[in-house]
């Protein structure tokens, strides 16, 4: 599903050269479930957005479906990214000032699809996160915990075939981080997600099918 | 993707409060403005009806010790000879001091079958039309035979209200409700007070003799006169009112002052309102600059949901426009209530042009202001944005 071949990248500023990621070389099989782990800044976050096309490499390739897409235009990589990807933050990174039903439907903004079709399937979305019942409310009006769920749904709603979640439950006490872990198992086990997950706690990342550990842009495990 | 912008503008009301009633004030300021130069382009548009260039007025007094009737009509007979048969004088009338140009207006109501208007009026003698080149649409330009009533000329405006369609000449009417005027002639609409003044009701007495009142002499002389003519008409007619003051202008010059002393006040309120929109167009700028700074994260996952760069560009523009429609109608509200209560008899397409310039010029400025900080936002990198230390 994800190709990552001999991946390097490198941030230059004036004074120091960081390389954030070595020669990363990576297969993940559709409806795989892998967990990422590593010390903070050993390039966990970029890793991910190079795999979703937010960021670019500095040398390497990226394949998608067996789709080479290091060259695309600013326009076709959106578009990849709107059809395939959906991304889950530690932080959730919701628009304050919408409502829960608006957060959720904004992938499908960017697809030609009517209102109502939108509407639909950001509620179906939301039934699956179980916030069905809160779709009129604002961010501010939710716990950490229904946020998340709020932003998973979001990633969701357009059918994506891969999620990437960077410390989703980093910002969450252990119950509230357990229920949206629940929520990724079951998406990857009924949904068939191919689910890419940056973590920090051991136990979730057992529960993954496979464990990458980085150290300094390096590949250890 | 509008309902959606609208729902962010909404539900931020509160912020955009401030922007939005920018915004509306701007259209009203504009409307206002707009209104005025579209006035006055019309106005300067209108013939003005007579020839100004070429003509001089003279002030002039005759001296006291002249009393009697007759000798004050024999001597300014004289002085008209004397200032005709110079070869640079083509033409020579007396007038009262409500020459074109002047700041000095004369008038009074005018009645005829219980109808009563006010109009302008002016003292002439018999050359005043040729000395002005006044445009003649019927009857002629000379003084009554009859004894106790007074011939006047009438333009075209004053001739509609008092007579509409029925033929004028020949009709006698009052002025001040006692004194008897008979229409011996019809003159189009002239704009003696200023290029920038509305037309108005204006009628000509033709006076059979003039008297002191009628003290400015109008002129029109040939091309070549030149100053050495100009000192030379001064000093005969300065020797002619003994210790009188005599005074020479130019209805050229006169002209100008006259139209800047109605142009300048409005100048300055335009300048006032010019320095607003620069304020206006500045805040829509700063205020769109400072979102894209606090918005990098919503951007950058707009751009991770899918969303191109160029999406966000017209993201950031549709929302200013959306907000300035907002404003807009708002405006529009007050703007259209103007034609409603019947301000000034201005035409409806007045009004309409002015409405029209004053949405395009806002939807143009709120674009323009729009175009930077919309590249700033498209350019935002979504890896940055989205970064979380
Ligand atoms: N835009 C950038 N400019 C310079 N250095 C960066 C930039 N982004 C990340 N880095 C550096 O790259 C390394 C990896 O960062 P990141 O992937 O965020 O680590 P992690 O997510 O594992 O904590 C860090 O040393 C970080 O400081
Ligand atoms: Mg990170």
């Amino acid at each position: 599903m994800i190709r990552l071949e001999n991946i390097e990248k490198l941030y230059r500023t004036d004074t120091i050269e960081t390389i954030a990621l070595d020669r990363i070389s990576l297969n993940i099989e559709k409806g795989e479930f892998l967990s990422v782990m590593g010390p903070s800044g050993c390039g966990k976050s970029t890793l991910l957005n190079i795999m979703g096309l937010l960021d670019a490499p500095t040398k390497g390739e990226v394949k998608i479906d067996q789709q080479t897409l290091t060259h695309l235009s600013d326009k076709q990589l959106a578009r990849f990214r709107n059809q395939k990807i959906g991304f889950i933050f530690q932080s959730f990174h919701l628009i304050n000032d919408l409502r829960v039903l608006d957060n959720a439907e904004l992938p499908l903004l960017y697809r030609n699809i009517t209102s109502k079709e939108r509407i639909r399937l950001a509620t179906e979305a939301l039934e699956k996160v179980g916030l069905s019942n809160r779709i009129k409310h604002f961010p501010s009006q939710l716990s950490g915990g229904q946020k998340q769920r709020v932003a998973i749904a979001r990633a969701i709603a357009g059918n994506p075939e891969i999620i990437l979640a960077d410390e989703p439950t980093g910002n969450l006490d252990s119950a509230m981080g357990n229920e949206i872990m629940d929520i990724l198992l079951q998406l990857n086990r009924a949904e068939k997600a191919t689910i890419v997950m940056v973590t920090h706690d051991e136990t979730m990342a057992k529960k993954t099918h496979r464990l990458v550990r980085l150290f300094d842009g390096s590949q250890v495990q | 993707m509008i309902l959606h912008i609208y729902k962010l503008i909404w539900n931020k009301k509160k912020q955009n409060f401030l922007l939005m009633l920018e915004l509306f004030v701007s259209f009203i300021v504009l409307f206002v403005v707009f209104f005025n130069l579209l006035g006055f382009y019309n106005l300067y548009n209108t013939p003005r009806g007579f020839e100004y260039r070429n003509v001089w007025s003279v002030n002039y007094g005759l001296p006291a010790e002249i009393k009697s009737r007759d000798s004050i009509a024999a001597q300014i007979k004289i002085l008209k000879n004397i200032i005709l048969s110079m070869p640079q004088v083509a033409g020579v009338s007396f007038s009262s001091v409500n020459v074109p140009y002047s700041s000095n207006e004369i008038s009074n109501s005018v009645g005829y079958k219980g109808k009563e208007v006010m109009s302008s009026m002016y003292m002439t003698d018999q050359e005043y039309a040729k000395v002005l080149q006044l445009k003649m649409l019927a009857g002629n330009w000379s003084p009554s035979k009859r004894r106790g009533s007074t011939a006047v000329v009438i333009n075209k405006m004053l001739k509609e209200k008092l007579f509409g369609a029925e033929n004028a000449i020949g009709k006698r009417f009052n002025s001040g409700g006692s004194e008897d005027l008979v229409v011996t002639g019809i003159v189009d609409n002239t704009k003696l007070t200023g290029d920038y003044r509305s037309l108005e009701n204006v009628l000509f007495k033709v006076l059979d003799t003039v008297g002191r009142d009628e003290g400015i002499i109008l002129i029109r002389v040939r091309p070549d006169a030149d100053a050495a003519f100009e000192s030379h008409l001064y000093k005969i007619v300065s020797n002619f009112s003994k210790n009188t003051n005599v005074e020479i202008e130019h209805l050229e010059k006169k002209r100008i002052v006259r139209n800047n002393f109605i142009l300048v006040p409005f100048i300055l309120v335009f300048s006032v309102a010019a320095f607003l929109i620069i304020n206006v167009a500045l805040g829509i700028f700063g205020v769109l600059w400072y979102n894209i700074n606090r918005r990098r994260s919503e951007i950058g996952l707009r751009r991770a949901a899918g969303a191109s760069g160029k999406a966000i560009s017209m993201q950031i523009t549709g929302e200013a426009l959306i907000l300035s429609t907002i404003s807009l109608l708002a405006g529009l509200f007050f703007a259209i209530q103007f034609p409603l209560l019947g301000v000034g008899d201005v035409s409806a397409k007045v009004y309409l042009l002015a409405i029209g310039f004053s949405v395009i010029f806002i939807y143009l400025l709120v674009i323009v202001c729009s175009v930077y900080p919309a590249k700033q936002a498209a350019s935002v990198y979504p890896a940055d944005a989205l970064r979380e230390d």
